[in-house]
């Protein structure tokens, strides 16, 4: 290689990042229901990556070189908030030297800060396991919270892409149309369910079950972020010979060995549901994921 | 020598319990805001062991009080108090203070106050978040375990489509052994990071740095021998944080890979990380082939959400400056350790040690018990 063109080719490479920034909006997603959800509703005007998968638990993520970069490029970043990202957003926002997507700058967006949160603890104490003080974070999981979380974000595109407003807005009205009806054939889909008694691996569906009336009886966790132990196992176990539950949720991203060994033992299956866009070939979109997630629960608690 | 800066308690008490107090009323208010972390370190140890700070029975390591925020939009600020006991006196020493710019144009960055260098891998990193109970061999000799002192640095992220990085620090000198100069500017360090991802599954880093130290000889050598001495006697465990040797060159070179199934470091994690140095230019008396060399590979292995294993292997070969000559110094070292971390916020490791090498006193096999506990602000996951 000739060591004497690197600095024209870095300068290339340079350039065309560049180059690719003011052409369409870098929008940087924490987790895939939100690229998604910008994808949505910024159709061709937006480039959007979620620096995280679905097979990746949101919280445990490491502040790596590459995390960095996109940080570095971003116009945008959507991300969850009520501290899910707590670990690593902020050193990546501090390294990335990123001056658009700052706290409080327009190209700085969190859902969390959009909806009221539930499960919000009186106290926060670690002795109570890994809570998060502002409130369960998995919001993307109540439509209704979805669609206020849509309408603040489609404003702030419009805030950071000025020039696209009326676009924005028109693939705003257009989601809106689409997942309205969505709700009303999930929520006609999903009676059923409504009363359906179930155990949870960790808190990350409450915003699903309330919205279909489903209760969580207990948590395989003895305490959020507190993987099962034995002895909380063993007393869930007795505990479902009273109050039987009709199944086991887990996201399939998280380890099945606690909730294979319930199943056995209280005779109850394990359904494993993907926690967000990407988590099964099927889930392509928001839409499609309370689909898939809808077709599992009700194949699971139908005799 | 002792750092200057260090106070004894009376002068300092206040300060410790103050912060204390600030840290219990804010955090009762408001819980994790401003982001106040305290870290609680213990250890017991069989045997002494060379080039080991803490001595043989039941010590304390790094209880360290971190405050860190945003001051407006513009920078941040961070604190990192240790509290060290030693010889039935405690010990206060500012080991970070420090405020950074908070996204200039660019990619420019500046950090300016105490920090700890970003030379090498596990420097930059606090202590608390290391995998084995003591920095490595290599680490312990050449730079005091972590390497900090009072300066000023600026990096550039450049624009390219992998992660690169590329500072200069300027640094006092202090910290470092010799480092007794007439200069006002006692070390320079210049440090180019590279990362990515080879897969969903793979990341890697790479870091070159070199450090400049501009120290003076001592005019005296006699004086110089003599002090070396003694700071081999009661260096090994005294816990200044002064490293041992130095030279006027020093060149790193750190790799670190990391795979975790699918990305996602909560089911399992496997990290290794390799760091090589080189110091050159020891004194005047210095010819081509007098050097300090050292390395250190380490492999450790996360099989449960809450336990993780690992290996580590290091070694130094050194020369011990006596006036116009010097005396060949060499350790290696071996450790295996098994660490539970029944949460985000604790851990507990058990770590045996085996030491080998020529011209320390006390070259010995040791175990070791640890646990680390943070409270308060959740910690940063840096790669």
């Amino acid at each position: 290689m000739n060591f004497n063109r690197l600095p024209a080719m870095l300068f290339c490479m340079a350039w065309l990042a560049v180059g690719n920034v003011t052409a369409k909006v870098d929008i940087m997603a924490c987790e895939p229901e939100w690229a998604s959800l910008a994808k949505s509703l910024g159709g061709d005007k937006v480039s959007v990556e979620s620096v995280t998968t679905a097979f990746q638990d949101p919280h445990h993520i490491e502040a790596r070189p590459s995390l960095i970069v996109k940080a570095r490029n971003a116009d945008m970043l959507f991300c969850t908030g009520a501290e899910l990202e707590v670990g690593w957003l902020p050193i990546l926002l501090l390294k990335s030297t990123n001056s658009k997507i700052q706290p409080n700058q327009p190209g700085y967006f969190l859902a969390a800060d959009q909806v009221a949160l539930i499960e919000k603890p009186a106290s926060v104490d670690r002795s109570q396991g890994d809570v998060h003080a502002d409130g369960n974070p998995h919001v993307h999981w109540d439509p209704y919270r979805l669609l206020t979380i849509a309408e603040a974000f489609h404003q702030r595109l419009q805030t950071v892409d000025p020039g696209n407003d009326t676009h924005y807005r028109q693939r705003y009205r257009e989601f809106v149309i689409r997942f309205r009806s969505a709700i009303k054939t999930w929520e006609a889909k999903a009676e059923p369910l409504n009363g359906v008694k179930v155990f949870v691996y960790h808190k990350n569906w409450s915003y699903l079950l309330n919205w279909l009336k489903i209760e969580a009886v207990a948590d395989l966790e003895p305490k959020p972020g507190i993987p099962p132990t034995g002895a909380h196992l063993a007393r869930l176990l007795k505990a479902s010979k009273h109050s039987p539950a009709k199944m086991i949720l887990i996201a399939n991203y998280q380890d099945e060995k606690a909730a294979r060994w319930l199943s056995d033992r209280a005779d109850i299956p394990v359904v494993s549901l993907p926690f967000t866009v990407g988590g099964d070939h099927s889930v392509t979109d928001l839409i499609s994921l309370y689909d898939e997630v809808l077709t599992r629960l009700l194949a699971a608690s139908s005799p | 020598m002792k750092i200057e800066s260090r106070k004894r308690v009376s002068n300092m008490q206040w300060f410790s319990a103050s912060l204390l107090c600030g840290w219990v009323c804010c955090a009762s208010a408001n819980p994790f805001n401003p982001n106040l972390s305290l870290i609680l370190d213990g250890v017991y140890k069989s045997e002494n062991t060379a080039l080991f700070e803490n001595e043989k029975g039941f010590g304390l390591g790094h209880t360290e009080l971190t405050m860190q925020d945003a001051i407006d939009d513009r920078f941040i600020g961070s604190l990192s108090a240790v509290l060290e006991s030693h010889e039935g006196e405690t010990e206060l020493e500012l080991e970070e203070a420090y405020i950074n710019t908070v996204a200039l144009p660019l990619g420019l960055d500046i950090r300016a106050g105490r920090f700890l260098s970003q030379i090498g891998y596990l420097n930059s990193h606090h202590t608390h978040s290391d995998h084995f109970t003591g920095r490595p061999v290599v680490y312990r000799a050449l730079l005091g375990a972590h390497y900090f002192d009072d300066g000023l640095r600026l990096n550039v992220l450049l624009p390219t489509p992998f992660y690169w990085r590329v500072g200069v620090e300027a640094f006092n000198g202090s910290q470092l052994a010799g480092g007794e100069g007439e200069e006002d500017i006692g070390v320079y360090t210049v440090n180019s990071r590279w990362g990515g991802d080879f897969s969903p599954s793979n990341s890697w880093q790479l870091g070159l740095s070199w450090l400049d130290h501009r120290f003076d000889v001592l005019p005296d050598d006699e004086d110089a021998d003599h002090e070396m001495e003694e700071d081999h006697d009661h260096g090994e465990h005294a816990h200044s944080h002064e490293a041992a040797y130095s030279g006027g060159n020093m060149f790193i070179a750190d790799a670190v890979w990391k795979w975790a199934p699918r990305g996602n470091g909560r089911r399992g994690q496997l990290m290794l990380a390799g760091e090589y140095f080189h110091v050159h230019d020891l004194n005047e008396h210095a010819t081509d082939d007098d050097d300090h060399e050292g390395w250190y590979a380490s492999a450790v292995y996360r099989f449960h959400s809450q336990w993780s294993a690992g290996l580590r292997y290091g070694e130094v070969d050194l020369k011990q400056a006596h006036g116009d000559h010097f005396h060949d110094q060499s350790l290696e070292e071996a450790d295996v350790m098994l660490a539970w971390s029944p949460s985000h916020f604790s851990a507990i490791r058990l770590q045996y040690t085996t030491q080998e090498g020529d011209g320390f006193d006390e070259i010995n096999d040791t175990v070791t018990l640890q646990y680390v506990m943070s409270l308060g602000a959740h910690g940063a996951h840096e790669f």
